[in-house]
């Protein structure tokens, strides 16, 4: 399948190149936004349609008998392991986004009739584990991820590839935060040049008095765009932090939307990017008050580090507010190691290579210490560590 | 005389601005050598010439340390070699805790010297006496270096590295600038117990405040980018009495 031909095609057309049947608003959706391209907003940065424009195999997701496990293991889009009790279904995606700015978004569902539902149960703590083993595959799923009110869930995500070479993976959540929950997703992304590209495109619904706590750990090389729009309701919080250290000539990062839709919700929304060699950082984030959300309070703040005069990073905090009744700033800024300091470090016998490292985990701390479980930061700064000296050999 | 460090004609510049012309110097080693003299006179380039730092251009000359030259050694491995410089403005490194900071300094050098690395608990034992005896609180080890601390409790910071990696040829650039008499005292204090003989001070000062709690062998003065003279500790009150201005070439 070769997703640029359904460029410019009517919803007739593109039901009969996807064959599907019925979905009329979906495809109805996705035709109105048509497949994102250079000139669309969100993806300016970022060379989708270079990714699109592939011959790629298909799969045909058939449901498989899920062993027991401690982690949900979803492996080329299918669920292979589950933890004992843990409610995973394999079924329509249910109420979507009528209004998402994403046409992948839409894309991604007609290319999932069924998605992966996962219930959380109570108080709890789910570790998620996608793999992916097809070379030359468009690898497409949707999850759909729903916790209890009143309850706290903890969701660690991680991603490993076989030994594969230039697939395209469309996936992303429809996440649904229960009044008065709060949910924590770490999520945990090294890789490494020329396996698998990915965009991912999400949608969370954070309802009355619930807290989304979003932790983005992307490290290493490729390609790869987090779609994200988030709506808070009455008194709903979310932190979304977003730590990007990339080298080669990667192309990563975020393109958001979160929007207040609740009187008295809050967002903090804060990314730091550590780019090298010939990379490319995107933050392009949006925050809008609504005229229903007075009260608003609204932090958004973007800090990038470039290690290498070639990389290059698209900082594009936005803030647009219909009412006069909030508490907003954003701000963003770009610089180089401080010298000062690396020759501080260097004058106690510290090694240049080293001293460097201190510099940008002590830029990343911020985030990476915010993972509370020792054991999730202990993993996150040796991905750290393993993609600085990968990129600084000496 | 047994020399550890000679400086041969050193002439080095910031910028476009040359700095120092000529300058010669030897350091015997186990020996106080205090380097005096106005502002702009030079000491504090000289001190950054003998570590490597990046704001300055070597010229001419050379240095040597232990017979070896280290004129084209990165700042890293002067340190290595046991070169210490207590900077005058220690740099705040948000983000990096200080006792992590000094546990990898530490086993840098000790891997360089061929020793065992110290684990987190061997290391928090070395430090608690050193930080008893400077007065600093034990939360200051768990800070962010040198971050919010008082232009003391830097100080203070500083001589804790140096007592931690027990330096050869230790440099103390304003050393007493910023300190009150108690921080003076408890700093001197951790100074002169490295004196041990064998190590060298470079004291860098304004004043002679500092060389009433470290007595100098050596006097040194430095004007418009070259040592004018040597002298004994006899030559502290004669520049309290006349200033820089009375100073006769050697």
């Amino acid at each position: 399948m070769n997703l640029i031909t359904l460029k410019n095609k009517s919803t007739q057309e593109v039901a009969s190149a996807l064959n599907v049947e019925g979905r009329e608003l979906l495809l109805e959706k996705f035709a109105s936004l048509g497949l994102p391209h250079k000139m669309t907003e969100e993806y300016h940065y970022f060379d989708v349609e270079k990714l699109l424009n592939v011959d790629y195999k298909t799969l045909d997701y058939l449901p498989k008998s899920i062993e027991e496990s401690d982690k949900i293991e979803i492996v080329d889009g299918v669920v292979t392991k589950a933890p004992k009790g843990m409610r995973v279904h394999f079924e329509p995606a249910g109420i979507l986004d009528m209004d998402h700015f994403d046409g992948l978004y839409y894309l991604g569902h007609l290319l999932s009739p069924r998605t992966i539902k996962i219930e959380i149960d109570g108080d709890s703590e789910v570790e998620i584990l996608h793999r992916f083993t097809q070379s030359n595959t468009l690898i497409n799923y949707r999850i759909v991820l729903a916790n209890q009110a009143n309850r706290h869930t903890l969701v660690y995500e991680n991603f490993e590839a076989d030994n594969i070479e230039n697939s395209l993976v469309l996936y992303g959540y429809d996440m649904h935060i229960a009044k008065d929950s709060t949910l924590r997703l770490v999520r945990l992304q090294t890789m490494k040049d020329k396996q698998y590209s990915m965009v991912a495109s999400h949608k969370i619904n954070v309802a009355k008095n619930a807290n989304a706590i979003l932790k983005n750990f992307d490290f290493g090389g490729d390609q790869a765009l987090q779609v994200l729009k988030v709506e808070l309701a009455e008194r709903a919080h979310v932190d979304a932090g977003h730590l990007l250290y990339l080298n080669d000539d990667s192309k990563r990062g975020t393109a958001s939307q979160i929007i207040h839709r609740g009187e008295h919700s809050t967002s903090k929304q804060i990314a730091k990017n550590i780019l090298d060699a010939q990379a490319r950082g995107i933050f392009d984030a949006l925050i809008r008050v609504e005229h229903s959300a007075k009260f608003t309070k609204a932090e958004q703040n973007a800090k990038s580090i470039l290690l290498h005069k070639k990389a290059y990073m698209a900082s594009k905090p936005q803030l647009e507010i219909y009412i006069d009744e909030l508490e907003a700033s954003h701000g963003s800024t770009t610089g180089q190691l401080d010298e000062k300091q690396l020759f501080y470090l260097q004058s106690r016998g510290i090694s240049y290579i080293e001293a460097r490292k201190i510099l940008v985990i002590a830029f990343a701390n911020t985030l990476i210490e915010e993972v509370k479980d020792t054991r999730h930061q202990d993993r996150i700064k040796a991905a750290f560590e393993a993609v600085f000296y990968a990129s600084n050999k000496g | 005389m047994s020399t550890v460090m000679k400086i041969e004609n050193i002439e080095a510049k910031i910028g476009e601005k040359k700095i120092l012309k000529g300058l010669n110097l030897e350091l015997e080693a186990g020996k106080v050598h205090a380097i005096m003299g106005p502002n702009g006179a030079g000491k504090s380039t000289l001190s950054k010439t003998i570590v490597g730092h990046y704001d300055v251009e070597v010229t001419g000359g050379d240095i040597t340390y232990k017979g070896k030259s280290i004129i084209d050694m990165d700042p890293e491995e002067r340190a290595l070699e046991g070169i210490f410089l207590s900077f005058q403005h220690p740099v705040e490194i948000p983000g990096v805790n200080n006792a992590y900071f000094l546990r990898t300094a530490l086993n840098a050098k000790r891997k360089h010297e061929g020793k065992e690395e110290l684990n987190a608990a061997e290391f928090l034992r070395l430090m608690k006496g050193h930080l008893e005896m400077l007065g600093m609180k034990s939360d200051m080890i768990s800070r962010s270096l040198n971050e919010g601390f008082s232009g003391g409790e830097k100080k203070r910071n500083e001589i804790l590295q140096m007592l931690i990696l027990e330096p050869e040829v230790i440099i103390l650039d304003e050393i007493d600038s910023g300190l009150d008499i108690d921080a003076l005292r408890q700093v001197s204090e951790g100074i002169n117990k490295m004196k041990d003989g064998k190590r060298t001070f470079l004291v860098i000062t304004h004043y002679s405040r500092i060389l009433d709690y470290i007595e100098p062998d050596y006097i040194h003065v430095l004007k418009d980018g070259e040592v004018i003279k040597t002298a004994g500790p006899e030559l502290v009150p004669y520049l309290e009495e006349h200033g820089y201005d009375g100073i006769k070439e050697d």
